[in-house]
């Protein structure tokens, strides 16, 4: 660094490895909470709606708008104070992605009701896609 | 002489030199975007300090600073670039050759 050639070059690579850590572990947790939440939440309640007809269906998925619901509100809280990162291109990616996998579990619900298995690939594929979204954004 | 011969301390980014823009865009280096308020905590510098800093890597087009209001609080997010992330690598890169010559 200008004007202070003593530092260690290794010091300041460890320096810039820890804040870049510490940054993110700082603030990425309510993220990656709420995708891995919403994720496991629409995967079974759209298996649910897509096996159940009657009050069953009904309850599978009033249950399902309900923990969505409930979740919306804990991501908002916990983001107070940290929300430039829900603004980014990177975070649209995954609720963009998430959201392709959730309409088309829907479409199976609603044209497909009761194929068991196309239920468990499309509930599945929303499971697989927000674990993938977690898992970048917790290593990266 | 080359520049593939020439000493690393050659290919370090003059911006970057400056330990509170290396810290700023270290933050910035997993996170990708973070508040002006989270880069401040992070780095530990007064928010004039930071305004400063991040005024210069934006010009250079190592940041993008995003605007926008929450009620009527305004909201600064910062947010690497290609271009800052491509120096950034490279910084990191002539860095890690100094201290690979130095364990020598």
């Amino acid at each position: 660094m200008r004007g202070s050639r003593a530092i260690d070059p290794q010091l300041l690579l460890e320096r810039a490895d820890r804040l870049s850590r510490s940054a993110h572990n700082a603030t990425r947790w309510p993220y990656i909470a709420f995708i891995i939440a919403l994720g496991v939440a629409t995967s079974m309640g759209t298996f649910a709606m897509a096996l159940t007809t009657g009050s069953g269906f009904g309850l599978a998925y009033t249950g399902t708008l309900v923990v969505m619901f409930a979740l919306i509100i804990f991501f908002m809280i916990s983001i107070q104070g940290r929300a430039a990162f829900a603004r980014s291109p990177r975070w649209s990616a995954y609720i963009a992605s998430w959201f392709v996998t959730y309409a088309g579990a829907l479409a199976v619900v609603i044209w497909a009701h009761e194929s068991v298995v196309l239920a468990a690939i499309a509930s599945g594929l929303i499971l697989v896609v927000s674990l993938i979204c977690a898992a970048r954004e917790a290593r990266s | 002489m080359t520049a593939t011969d020439q000493h690393p301390r050659h290919r370090l980014d003059d911006l970057l030199q400056n330990a509170v823009r290396f810290s700023i865009v270290a933050a910035l280096d997993r996170a990708g975007t973070l508040s002006f308020k989270e880069v401040r905590d992070a780095v530990e510098i007064t928010d004039s300090a930071l305004s400063k800093q991040v005024a210069s890597l934006e010009a250079a087009g190592y940041l993008g600073v995003g605007k926008s209001f929450a009620g009527k609080m305004p909201r600064t997010s910062l947010t690497l670039t290609r271009g800052g992330r491509i120096a950034w690598k490279a910084h990191l890169a002539a860095l890690r050759e100094i201290a690979d010559e130095l364990n020598r």
